[in-house]
């Protein structure tokens, strides 16, 4: 119960200093401008935070380290691939992108390619794009706030909804900007400290066995460290490598069970239902969920079958793309004040994420010894949530585990106020007029429908549905920016067409994948993430429709391009948020061209 | 001109569409050429990821004997995948910026 409290306290306090930084920065906030882009003053090294903080989320902060409990080495590309996007984002997009002067990625379509179609296009993916990222986000802090509360799951999707409304509609991006500088030091304070102490106290202690090397490389399963009675909550497959003794009280293989059962290799897989309960003893294997490495060496070892290593590269494509492509990360980059800021900041952000990553790989490894029976409920996101209390023990745990419990909470609420900022911009400007009260109507859609979405929508495994974001990112808007920052000939039409085949085809497998895993898992590997053939066939189809509609290119396509490449001392960069929203006072020094403040 | 005047003349020539700023002729050459030399910096580093990237798998599936050399405990393809590749993306970053800022210094 007191680990509850403190818990309690520690979400408290992140709300707490949410809202004053949010309130505090809200009061210079007036006009469209900094609603939008925070009015470009943001400077890189700020705006680094910032985008981590985003960037970090309840996929990072949880999921990394359970990846890495259930599938270890194969699991570190995740956290490669999600910070080597920052490189592509830093070589081809980030300062041409600043310098278009755009304020959304709609608003950037538009300006490259000058077509209305394609802008609505851009903001109807963007909405979608950003509603598939926040669900999850909201699902995952019901899911941690009921596992510190008895209230149900919705309260946690609630508050976090709620904080994050007020804040964006006391200042948009200008009030979010400073939240998430500071959301992201808090992310790396709370995964760091605990991190190091549970290290200290796990080489101290030589390992949970008591003096006895609990070594990661031995050819066993992981075992219990204590007696564990577990409840199965959604319906699992479990196979086991030894012969394992257990208590059941349920439904195992479809036939009602109660008392003592042997469980062995030959009879794997056993499929175990919701509600039933299981007892495990101290020392005993544990049973991994199928398709997960069941013995430690194999947990070790990267790589394996060329299946995997297929799943590998698609997944990499997926993320490594896809950051180029996600318009909650790019609308950040609209707030540095010029290009050179902007290509700054993305080197800030590759060494942030780099440090931050290194603390939950570690926490991935150390709960594969402490917290193994999380392997068999399939709740490995939990582990940060419960390792603090299995190593340190007594008020020092629950301490540790309040910490890791505040850093979560702060990752779904920097997340999800990003995602509302952008979202919530472009239905601003792009369905209503774009005043600073059209934003705020626009807010209050941005965060209800996900709310809403996550309330009825059963929770899914959280890094698989922000992989499949990513992979729509990447098939949609990543070959329309980076062919229209680098080739001339792009046209409205081809960029539309690419984006349709490019999100269609990720939205047919996603959806054939679900089919699949409800009639008997029939689809291929490749559907589960299936960048690797929809990103080319996205350029591809960019290509060969604006080949085909060479008569579609805007007029001044030559000054539009060149413009976006021009170093900032020349003054090119014109802002289009100032000439459609400012005052005829900030027009009238745009109009000569060649000015900016 | 007076404030208001000024005033109000921007407000008739900024009521119309947004219009691209145009380019003098040597600004236009400066910003093509620029295109140019951001192009061809962006392969070196593009490479080297890529030769990262998709080189590790294959290290790994040809050396499996990296699994059991270990470093302070801990093994080295771990290291290699979990450590490794931060630094090494910081510096391929840095190096990248310093070229693309030289690029558009140097006249």
């Amino acid at each position: 119960m007191d680990a509850r409290i403190w818990a309690l306290a520690g979400v408290v306090l992140v709300s707490a200093a949410t809202f004053y930084l949010g309130y505090v920065s809200s009061r210079s906030a007036s006009t469209t401008q900094d609603f939008l882009v925070a009015r470009r003053t943001v400077r890189s090294r700020r705006n680094a935070a910032a985008v981590s903080g985003e960037y970090l989320s309840a996929a990072s902060f949880l999921g990394v380290a359970g990846l890495v409990l259930k599938d270890g080495a194969d699991a570190l590309w995740y956290p490669v691939g999600f910070t080597a996007g920052y490189l592509a984002l830093m070589l081809f997009v980030a300062a041409p992108l600043r310098r278009s002067g755009a304020y959304t990625l709609p608003d950037f379509c538009e300006a490259r390619l000058g077509s209305r179609t394609l802008r609505n296009l851009a903001a109807a993916f963007v909405v979608f794009i950003g509603i598939l990222y926040v669900v999850p986000q909201l699902q995952a802090a019901g899911l941690a706030f009921t596992s510190i509360t008895t209230l149900p799951n919705w309260v946690g999707a609630l508050l976090v909804t709620v904080i994050v409304i007020v804040n964006v509609f006391g200042g948009g991006m200008r009030a979010i900007t400073v939240v998430q500088a500071f959301q992201y030091w808090l992310k790396l304070f709370a995964i760091a400290a605990p991190t190091f102490i549970m290290c200290v106290l796990f080489i101290g202690s030589g390992g949970p066995r008591g003096g006895e090397i609990a070594g990661l490389s031995e050819p066993l399963p992981p075992a219990f460290t204590e007696n564990t009675t577990l409840h199965v909550e959604t319906p699992v497959l479990l196979e086991v490598q030894d012969t394992v003794k257990l208590v059941a009280g349920g439904v195992v293989d479809g036939e009602r069970v109660g008392g003592s059962a042997y469980w062995t290799p030959l009879g794997s897989p056993y499929e175990v239902d919701a509600g039933t309960e299981l007892t495990f003893f101290q020392g005993s294997a544990v049973p991994v969920v199928v398709g997960a490495p069941p013995t430690n060496d194999l947990w070790l070892v990267p790589g394996g079958e060329p299946d995997d290593l297929f799943g590998t590269y698609s997944l990499m494509f997926a993320l490594f793309l896809g950051t180029m492509g996600l318009p909650h990360v790019l609308v950040r980059f609209y707030t540095n004040p010029d290009g050179r800021a902007a290509r700054r900041t993305t080197l800030h952000v590759l060494m942030l994420l780099g440090l931050f990553y290194l603390f939950p790989i570690m926490l991935g490894a150390l709960s594969r010894l402490y917290v193994p029976e999380l392997l068999v409920t399939g709740r490995t996101d939990a582990a940060v949530l419960e390792l603090p209390m299995k190593i340190a023990s007594g008020v020092w745990g629950e301490i540790l585990g309040a910490i890791t419990m505040a850093g979560a909470f702060a990752a779904f609420l920097s997340t999800s106020s990003g995602l509302v900022v952008s979202v919530s911009g472009v239905l601003s400007t792009d369905v209503l007029r774009g005043r600073v009260r059209d934003f705020r109507f626009a807010t209050a859609l941005a965060g209800g429908a996900p709310l809403a979405l996550a309330i009825v929508l059963r929770p899914q495994d959280i890094t698989m549905s922000v992989g499949m974001s990513f992979a729509l990112a990447a098939s949609t808007f990543c070959p329309v920016l980076m062919l229209g920052v680098w080739w001339r000939k792009l046209t409205w039409v081809g960029a539309a067409a690419g984006m349709v085949v490019g999100g269609g085809l990720v939205l047919t497998s996603l959806l054939l994948d679900t089919v699949s895993t409800f009639t008997g898992d029939w689809a291929p590997m490749i559907f589960g993430q299936p960048a690797l053939i929809t990103v080319p066939v996205a350029f591809l189809t960019v290509v060969l429709v604006s080949k085909a509609t060479q008569n579609h290119l805007p007029g001044d396509v030559a000054q539009i391009r060149l413009r976006m490449h021009a170093p900032d001392g020349l003054g090119f960069i014109r802002d289009r948020a100032v000439a459609r929203f400012g005052t005829p006072e900030e027009r009238a020094g745009l109009s000569d061209g060649r000015h900016r403040k | 001109m007076s404030p208001q005047t000024r005033l109000a003349h921007s407000r008739r020539r900024a009521r119309g569409r947004w219009r691209v700023p145009k380019l003098d002729p040597a600004g236009a050459a400066r910003a093509a050429e620029l295109y140019r030399r951001q192009r061809a910096l962006a392969i070196a580093p593009l490479a080297l990821l890529f030769a990262g990237i998709l080189g590790l798998p294959l290290v790994f599936a040809l050396f499996p004997g990296l699994d059991q050399v270990r470093l302070l405990g801990v093994p080295v393809s771990w290291l290699t995948l979990a450590v490794l590749p931060y630094p090494a993306l910081t510096l391929l970053a840095r190096w990248q910026l310093r070229r693309a800022e030289r690029a558009e210094d140097t006249p």
